[in-house]
């Protein structure tokens, strides 16, 4: 197209605009929110969007605030103090010797506040799950029922799917914070299934890898019956999936910035299930020495 | 990384470097600059890890604000006073703002916030890259800007030797301490550059030697964090023995090599009439020399209760390439008693 053609037709589109914007009656726009796709909050499927500006969806209320203030400003008070000790608050001999450490144990009300549950309830199926202090108020019993009718919604073909997840541990003011498990290389459970499947899977830090649904999985396969069982599983047999999907590009999991765990059970199996935790921890095993146990495929192989 | 690539990216890094000490004009220097971090970023994010790929995130973002605050202040120099030659520039604001901007590329106090977590995300040799051939064109500028603010240099270069040793007791990352120890050594360096530019640049050159080699060390163990250190002496137990004389040596104490710069520094510092600071500086060290002791501590004057079967990994040859970290640690040791000959091959150059 040759250049006087252009001028004349862009001036052309200018003028139509400021036509319409000028002198043609305003239309009111759909209220659009102004955060992008991918940071609004979940949408359950079938539903329309909501569209109520930020302050609209916080409750004031000074109590609350006051005890935010306070604790804030003791978590604040205790990150300022901790480094005198050393890090993490604990003696670095501590950290120099320690060869295992129990990162979530159930001993009272408070361990579960650290948990959240999920379900496919929040789409619209059936299943449940619930979570509460076992025996003696030792250990953890998470139970419900699998239920993996879809939910009528037009838009769900496959359903079925219970997890819980451990809160995303904060500093002072509601900043992340990270566990660093780098001087660990497994990953030691005591649980106590019911012979399900489940899978365990850990998030790591993805804000600047913009890649908010990578997480890490492997299998944790239960035994059933009255007896514990201790399950160790090496930092290096997880594998990166997204959103589910297992990656072609595999790399091994980076235990110094690590977000959340969780267990999901989705075994595609109707009915109840049981999973009873007595603790969660990490320890370093010296015999292991693997570094990762996938071997990547060559994506350009010399031929 | 094919190897093609590979040699593309060094010898972009190797250009840019040089484009960088060659050039008289800002405008060249800068183009050196961005060279150097477009070269290395490839590098950092090779592996395609999320962790790498946030190193390399944050690195872009600090040299770029950096790069363009250099551009900035020579193109404004360059308007102020019609003088594009490096050595010319006389105006106070664009000389500052160089300053802070070449400062935010080395990773000086009070702009050093990202050099912990970027190297926490590289591998090690990246991470070598990073710590000694990425400060050689800064400070190339710097040694030619020369700015007549002695305040300004002495005060940053000891609050940076404070933070680094302060921020790096901390730490049980490695890559996070030699991140700190590179903090207080710049801070070192820069103290003394408003007195002796050969002092700066003998204790750059001492200071590439020693963390080459104690990079180089960390890599050949595969130790990332204090806690892998304790299993050295399976792999290399004459390592596990002389590694403590090149953290020693980093820390400055004699009759390693790493006292030079430092004893040459106070010197030069108490002739300028700057006991009170020199003073300061080398108790600041301290702190350094504590993070150092603390690494030997767990690799080498401690058996961390471990239960190793098999055949140990010592017995088992290795295929490392080991020249350069032997090289480097020789002279990280033993460079002291030469240092008449040294000081006078740096005031000839």
């Amino acid at each position: 197209m040759s250049f006087p053609k252009m001028t004349r037709l862009l001036s052309l589109r200018s003028l139509t605009s400021v036509h319409q914007q000028l002198l043609l009656p305003s239309i009111p726009t759909r209220l659009v929110p102004s955060r992008t796709l991918t940071q609004n909050e979940y949408r359950r499927p079938g539903k329309p969007r909501e569209n109520l500006p930020p302050w609209l969806k916080i409750k004031f209320d000074l109590s609350k605030g006051l005890e935010g203030i306070k604790k804030h400003f003791a978590l604040l008070k205790k990150e300022l103090t901790d480094p005198w000790v050393g890090p993490e608050g604990r003696p670095l001999i501590e950290h120099m010797l320690e060869q295992n450490r129990v990162v979530w144990e159930f001993r009272g009300p408070e361990s579960l506040e650290q948990w959240t549950l999920s379900s496919d309830r929040e789409i619209g199926g059936q299943s449940e799950i619930h979570l509460k202090l076992g025996r003696n108020n030792n250990t953890c019993f998470l139970y419900g029922t699998l239920c993996s009718a879809p939910p009528k919604d037009g838009e769900t073909r496959y359903s079925g799917y219970c997890t819980v997840r451990s809160k995303q541990p904060l500093a002072s003011f509601d900043r992340k914070k990270h566990h660093d498990w780098s001087s660990f290389n497994s990953l030691h459970l005591r649980i106590r299934g019911d012979g399900r499947p489940w899978m365990i899977n850990i998030a790591a830090e993805t804000y600047f890898s913009h890649q908010k649904d990578d997480i890490y999985n492997y299998f944790l396969y239960t035994r059933g019956g009255p007896y514990w069982q201790d399950v160790k599983i090496p930092f290096s047999k997880f594998f990166l999936t997204h959103r589910g999907r297992i990656q072609d590009d595999q790399h091994p999991l980076w235990l110094d910035k690590i977000n959340t765990i969780g267990f999901t059970l989705g075994d595609n199996a109707d009915g109840p299930f049981q999973l009873e935790i007595d603790f969660i921890g990490v320890c370093k095993d010296f015999a292991h020495t693997e570094e990762f146990a996938y071997e990547k495929y060559k994506r350009n192989p010399e031929v | 990384m094919n190897p093609y690539i590979l040699s593309v990216l060094l010898m972009g890094l190797g250009l840019g470097t040089t484009v960088t000490f060659a050039s008289s004009h800002w405008l060249l220097a800068w183009m050196g600059l961005e060279m150097n971090t477009l070269a290395i970023l490839p590098l950092m994010a090779q592996h395609h890890h999320p962790r790498a790929v946030e190193a390399a995130t944050k690195y872009f973002l600090i040299q770029s604000a950096a790069a363009a605050t250099i551009l900035f202040a020579g193109v404004t120099n360059a308007w102020l006073s019609g003088q594009w030659e490096i050595q010319q520039i006389s105006h106070p604001i664009p000389t500052t703002l160089m300053i802070i901007a070449l400062f935010l590329k080395i990773g000086l106090t009070p702009l050093h916030a990202w050099l912990p977590e970027v190297i926490q995300g590289l591998d090690l040799t990246t991470g070598l890259i990073l710590s000694t051939w990425q400060k050689l064109a800064p400070f190339a500028l710097l040694v030619q800007v020369l700015p007549d603010m002695p305040t300004l240099l002495v005060g940053l270069g000891s609050l940076s030797v404070a933070i680094g040793g302060w921020g790096g007791l901390n730490q049980t990352q490695l890559r996070k301490v030699l991140a700190y120890s590179s903090i207080a050594h710049l801070g070192w360096m820069v103290i003394v550059l408003q007195y002796s530019t050969l002092l700066t640049v003998l204790a750059l050159t001492m200071y590439i030697t020693m963390t080459t080699s104690v990079f180089l060390i960390f890599k050949l163990l595969k130790s990332t964090n204090m806690n892998t250190l304790a299993s050295s002496w399976s792999k290399a137990p004459v390592l596990t023995a002389f590694t403590p004389l090149i953290l020693l040596s980093l820390g400055g104490l004699p009759p390693l090599s790493g006292f030079m710069p430092k004893w040459l520094i106070i010197q030069e510092l108490t002739k300028q009439e700057l006991g009170l600071v020199a003073t300061l500086t080398a108790l600041m060290a301290l702190l350094s020399l504590f993070f150092y002791l603390r690494i030997c501590y767990s690799l080498s004057l401690t058996s961390s209760p471990n239960n190793l079967l098999g055949l140990l990994p010592w017995r088992m040859n290795t295929k490392q390439v080991t020249l350069l970290m032997t090289t480097s640690m020789s002279l990280s040791m033993l460079l002291l008693p030469v240092s008449p000959a040294i000081f006078s091959l740096v005031s000839a150059l």
